[in-house]
């Protein structure tokens, strides 16, 4: 028994003592969302006393590219990415699996998610879940009928594609078929943008239901707009996604109805424990999903301090 | 082109000439023609009419006027036959700063609440971001002056370099929950039931200031000559170096009021803030008949430029363009928008 211990004992050492090397992360950009993802992993690898190193691409695949080769160089024992462009993933994966590294993939699905080989996992919320919440407590709240306008998100970004996709599946099913969306444009994800287009909107004579944004950023920025305009905000519902802190403000001050939680930090958290268990040679699931929750007035005081 | 360089020929050597149309009325010709295509298409597609709207009158104005204030201090480098690149990083940088001395006290992650700056006056965070802006805008001037590198490469670092400012200020986070005081300045006001936004008023006061800064002063008419030739400015006693640390200073000026502006309309303020707004306001001047080879430009061109881009954005959402197609004719329009007003000049020169 005393052996059986000491063996268990000194493997323990062997696998922390052999895991010393370092986690590469290459992150596409630093903003609100990605950033509280970004600490996530920051706090996980320190619980974990994994060494990590962080580099953020500034949405640039290029640099994000050469960021992993420079971790495959330096013979990482995992890389994390969070990828700029889902679309341009293929040459990272190749390159890690060629090296032996176990890629980990963050927050964003690369389009070639299903041919990450053995040692690669993709960690995320499922997108389809936050527009499809959003939408539905939106046409739940509207009573299944009414105009709606929606503001899309970065057209590039496959977020906001899927999340507009949410919309309109959510639209089709037979509850919700007495909603029509009047007008679709993109305010990429800005609500100084989000802002003009809803006066333009206004101005151009739209009287919506509801307004449905890709993120909670936009959705603020339309609220300023129609406030500015004069409408109270208890005829119009108004939908986000990410329940930013400002977001949640907003929802208290009755003016947003209804957002959606994506756990970043539970994300950051995720991909952490996936890339350590991969080095590992433990056998982890290939889509590893982190639910998406919807946030409403009835239950906001959960995540005033999670984001 | 050389019309107007004529404009700036004239102080300098006392020639006079013909009196002509302005050059900036076939430009306003470019836009009341824009104009008319939204307003025809408009009662053939949506049944109403664009212009007759004040709402859309208002926010055609205003989702131009940061980039506008930009553009009117991008105008006078331009003309010393300079550019500024970094505007739009600046904007992002500042806006965060300025920001950070905005918010309230009941915000338990203001930057600055352990040292007590919460619910301040917003004359701080408005005179940091001029401050701010201003210091930013010298080290451009004082690099380009000192090491003679062209303006393009110094501006380029700065814009790199800002950007990064914007991230490490507070490691990516969001600056958010403002004091009412400070985000009144990117709110309207009605006067006789027509919304107006205190960022109009800004844009109009900033250009009427430096139209006659630029037109009736010995600042105008250095600038001028720096960029019309370099040579001819410093022999005629022309402190060049001096002279376009004072232009980049008060460009770095207008980026800092922008930031406000933009921080007090977004009510509140992100790294990713004022992305590509160089470029607009760039645009805006060429639009406006400013010249990239120096000498040549005028604060009314650009103003004109810079509601074209308005009417465009706020004539895409009338029609309901669709979002995919926008920045396709955009570009296009920014483009034939210059063509149109060359070959106009171009033939008036001919038939004069």
């Amino acid at each position: 028994m005393k052996k059986l211990i000491l063996a268990a004992a000194v493997l323990g050492l062997m696998s922390s003592t052999s895991f010393a090397g370092n986690i590469g992360v290459s992150m596409a950009n630093s903003d609100t969302f990605l950033t509280v993802l970004r600490k996530g992993i920051e706090k996980a690898a320190a619980d974990a006393k994994q060494p990590i190193q962080i580099e953020i691409a500034d949405d640039d695949v290029a640099k994000q590219l050469s960021q992993v080769q420079n971790f495959i160089a330096a013979k990482v024992d995992a890389v994390i990415v969070n990828a700029v462009d889902t679309s341009a993933t293929a040459p990272m994966t190749k390159a890690a699996n060629d090296a032996g590294i176990p890629i980990v993939y963050v927050n964003r699905q690369p389009a070639d998610v299903d041919a990450l080989g053995p040692k690669g996992a993709f960690v995320a919320s499922n997108e389809a879940e936050s527009g499809t919440l959003e939408t539905k407590e939106v046409c739940k709240l509207l009573g299944g009928k009414g105009d709606v306008l929606v503001m899309q998100g970065d057209l590039a970004n496959q977020a906001a594609v899927m999340r507009t996709k949410d919309v309109h599946d959510v639209i089709a099913t037979d509850a919700c078929k007495g909603m029509k969306i009047i007008d679709e444009q993109t305010a990429g994800w800005d609500p100084v943008k989000a802002q003009d287009l809803m006066t333009n909107w206004i101005a151009a004579g739209k009287k919506p239901a509801a307004v449905i944004a890709n993120n909670d950023n936009m959705a603020i920025g339309a609220i300023k707009a129609m406030k500015a305009a004069g409408w109270n905000m208890k005829d119009v519902v108004v939908g986000g996604v990410d329940a930013t802190q400002e977001a949640l403000a907003a929802m208290k001050a009755g003016d947003l109805d209804v957002t959606v939680f994506q756990d970043a930090a539970g994300q950051g958290k995720g991909a952490v424990d996936t890339a350590i268990k991969l080095v590992k040679g433990e056998k982890v699931d290939a889509k590893v999903y982190i639910p998406f929750q919807l946030v409403t007035p009835a239950n906001m005081g959960d995540f005033m301090s999670k984001n | 082109m050389t019309d107007t360089s004529q404009d700036s020929g004239k102080s300098l050597t006392g020639l006079t000439k013909v009196k002509r149309w302005p050059p900036e009325v076939s430009i306003l010709l470019v836009l009341l023609g824009i104009v008319l295509v939204f307003e025809v298409l408009g009662w053939i597609f949506v049944g109403q009419s664009f212009v007759a709207n004040k709402q859309r009158l208002s926010i055609i104005v205003l989702q131009v006027a940061v980039t506008g204030i930009i553009a009117i201090g991008v105008t006078q480098v331009i003309i010393t036959a300079g550019v500024d690149l970094s505007s739009g990083s600046m904007v992002g940088f500042i806006a965060m700063v300025v920001a950070s001395f905005a918010q309230v006290a009941t915000n338990e992650r203001a930057v600055f609440l352990s040292q007590g700056w919460v619910d301040l006056n917003p004359i701080w965070a408005i005179m940091v971001g001029l401050a701010l802006g201003a210091a930013l805008g010298w080290l451009n001037g004082f690099i380009i002056a000192k090491t003679k590198i062209p303006p393009f490469i110094a501006t380029l670092g700065m814009m790199v370099s800002a950007r990064g400012l914007a991230k490490w200020y507070t490691l990516g986070q969001p600056v958010a929950l403002l004091t009412d005081s400070f985000t009144w300045f990117g709110h309207s006001f009605p006067v006789l039931g027509f919304p107006v936004p205190r960022p109009v008023i800004v844009f109009l006061i900033v250009a009427v200031i430096f139209h006659i800064l630029l037109t009736y002063t010995r600042y105008g008419k250095f600038t001028y000559a720096i960029g019309a030739n370099p040579q001819a400015a410093r022999v005629s006693g022309i402190n060049i170096g001096n002279h376009l640390i004072k232009v980049y200073t008060v460009a770095g000026l207008l980026s800092g009021l922008a930031a406000v502006m933009t921080a007090a309309r977004a009510e509140s303020a992100q790294p990713g803030m004022g992305v590509g707004y160089e470029l607009d306001a760039i645009a805006s001047c060429v639009i406006g008949g400013t010249s990239l080879a120096g000498g040549v430009g005028r604060i009314t061109g650009t103003f004109i430029g810079t509601i074209i881009l308005g009417v465009v954005t706020s004539g895409f959402t009338f029609l309901q363009v669709g979002a995919y197609y926008q920045e396709i004719v955009k570009g296009i329009i920014i483009v034939a928008a210059v063509v149109i007003d060359q070959y106009r000049q171009n033939k008036r020169r001919k038939s004069a």
